[in-house]
């Protein structure tokens, strides 16, 4: 295969992915018409992807829904076939060696749950331990880091039915580390959650990559995820990657954007995007004064929000 | 193969059963009602045709025969076509995908702890009745050892039989109905429902060759040493037709599965 030199967690060259989708009819007709149809189309959902993964890093992996995220996943996960392309994850292509490859990765669905729902959380753990074959030191000492990091006492005996979804979350985000795998993948790990789990859950995943190691693959729409996470970016529209760099040249995407707030002689606050490469922010406040008197000034930088979604919607068009 | 894998997963289905210990009882109450029912059903049957024996069987046999079906099937009954049906419809299947371990493997051992259950609360009890009240009706030997033997290829055998049936729902997305026709197939053909003895000369022959019978047919034969059981011949013949079978099965399920996984188009992606 290509060079593999062993630093990277996933290689992917010129991945593509299809899926054969049956053209459905409307209406009570068109349904048992469809009983018989051989009539598919072609949906490209991953279209000529190459993207390098480092170990070590933890990636955001974002675009709008229906962007090809969760197919781009799947395939790394083995679970998915590509069409085309090659793909490595740890060195191996995962669709033919998928249990083996689930040896080495860890995956959490934000929207379902990995555990044993009616078992204490400290039985899914023994059962993941045992499933994983890790040796009892490896596993006393995850859960000794796990105590260091979050206060898992609480959640440890309860069964996961009756968790909260926070906690829920957090300890299948747990469960997927548990075996110490190389990458572990985070498909929206933080959707319904209120803002004080968000950060918790956040600082364990770093607290995490930062001890072991281990490579993190995000998907999130939440925009706080990314800045709290993640040095490298990758954005995904329509199945093509359309941007993958760092987070700080993400804010000069369109140029270098800020937003200048002008508070007005009437208490009202203006606002107003500006590229300072076009225009001059002085020169705006100069011209505004001619107008109205200004009682405050302030600048923000863009944030990653907006440029995210000016990217979602450039591309949309 | 590791054991302390199996036991695990096996360890964690008991502890998953037992956490719906209402559940069984409820099963038990149910089949007293069913059996209720097969008793006036089949004491009415018995009392039109005159004799005493019919089909080389007693009315005694007939209900022995029957409330241990019923209790194998209670014991022997899975969801595996169910539980897929769903989990592909709510994309939970990606997780079961993405256990360290072969998928029929692994789901064959996390229904294991649920078989255990069932045996040691539905079907020892039931046993251990009609022991009592049918007074010695049922051989106390060897035949308990074969039996239990039996019985742990019939579940292997069930297991494939489902695993046939199951990854159709990776093309249809829903399995309601092949569930419910392979449901009936298995209950009449396997004898879990009317013993084999009842049927047809010429439809016996048929059945008699079928994997149907392996799963309820068998065990329950060698358990009441009916049916040439009671010889070494007889009793080896039945096995082979089991392990014939299970080897059978497994291979065909094998492929189909195999075929049927590069299929996944899972939701919500």
């Amino acid at each position: 295969m290509s060079e593999y030199s062993g630093n990277e967690a996933v290689v992917m060259k010129n991945v593509c992915k299809d899926f054969k989708v049956l053209n459905r009819h409307e209406g009570l007709k068109g349904s048992i018409k469809d009983l018989f149809s051989r009539d598919y189309k072609t949906v490209s959902a991953v279209k000529d992807v190459t993207l390098t993964v480092n170990r070590g890093e933890i990636i955001g992996y974002l675009g709008p829904n229906g962007a090809g995220k969760s197919t781009t996943i799947k395939m790394m996960t083995g679970v998915l076939e590509p069409t085309s392309g090659e793909l490595l994850v740890n060195g191996k292509v995962p669709y033919k060696n998928r249990t083996e490859n689930c040896e080495n990765i860890g995956v959490v669905f934000g929207q379902r749950s990995q555990l044993w729902w009616s078992l204490p959380l400290i039985e899914s753990f023994k059962l993941l331990r045992d499933l994983y074959m890790v040796p009892e030191k490896d596993y006393e000492g995850m859960i000794e880091l796990y105590r260091s990091l979050v206060d898992i006492e609480p959640i440890l005996h309860k069964p996961v039915r009756e968790m909260s979804l926070g906690q829920r979350t957090l300890s299948d985000i747990l469960a997927a580390f548990l075996h110490n795998p190389a990458i572990v993948f985070l498909d929206e790990p933080t959707i319904g959650l209120d803002v004080s789990m968000k950060a918790k859950i956040r600082e364990l995943i770093l607290g995490l990559n930062k001890e072991k190691n281990t490579t993190v693959i995000l998907t999130t729409h939440d925009m706080g995820d990314v800045d709290a996470l993640c040095k490298r970016i990758v954005i995904i529209d329509k199945g093509t990657k359309i941007y993958d760099n760092d987070i700080e040249h993400l804010k000069n995407y369109f140029g270098s954007y800020r937003t200048l707030k002008l508070k007005l002689s009437d208490d009202t606050w203006e606002e107003y995007l500006i590229d300072e490469k076009t225009t001059d922010v002085m020169d705006v406040i100069m011209e505004k004064q001619k107008e109205k008197k200004i009682k405050d000034v302030k600048i923000d930088e863009i944030s990653t929000e907006e440029v995210i979604k000016k990217i979602y919607e450039g591309s949309a068009k | 193969m590791n054991p302390k894998r199996l036991l695990a997963i096996t360890r964690a289905g008991i502890m998953e059963s037992l956490h719906f210990r209402l559940g069984i009882f409820v099963t038990l109450f149910a089949n007293l009602i069913y059996l209720v029912l097969v008793y006036y059903l089949w004491k009415a049957i018995y009392d039109s045709s005159g004799t005493a024996v019919v089909n080389g069987m007693t009315f005694t046999d007939t209900m022995i025969y029957l409330i241990l079906a019923t209790a194998l099937f209670n014991f022997l009954e899975m969801f595996v076509v169910w539980d897929m049906s769903r989990s592909i419809q709510s994309g939970k299947i990606v997780l079961d995908l993405l256990k360290p371990m072969r998928f029929r493997k692994y789901t064959f051992w996390s229904y294991t702890g649920n078989h255990i259950v069932q045996f040691v609360l539905t079907f020892i009890p039931t046993f251990i009745v009609v022991m009592i009240v049918t007074k010695g009706a049922i051989p106390m030997g060897l035949n308990l050892v074969w039996f239990l033997i039996a019985t742990v290829l019939a579940l292997m055998i069930n297991y494939n039989l489902e695993m046939l049936v199951a990854p159709i729902c990776f093309y249809t997305e829903s399995t309601w109905g092949v569930n419910i026709v392979k449901e009936t197939i298995v209950l009449l053909l396997s004898g879990a429902s009317i013993p084999l003895a009842f049927f047809p000369e010429k439809a016996r022959m048929v059945v008699q060759y079928l994997p149907f019978r392996a799963v309820y047919d068998i065990p329950l034969s060698i358990l009441l040493e009916k049916n040439g059981s009671d010889t070494w011949q007889g009793l080896l013949s039945l096995f082979a037709m089991q392990i014939v079978w299970l080897a059978v099965l497994t291979l065909a399920g094998n492929l189909f599965w195999n075929s049927a996984v590069k299929k996944v188009t899972v939701n919500g992606g």
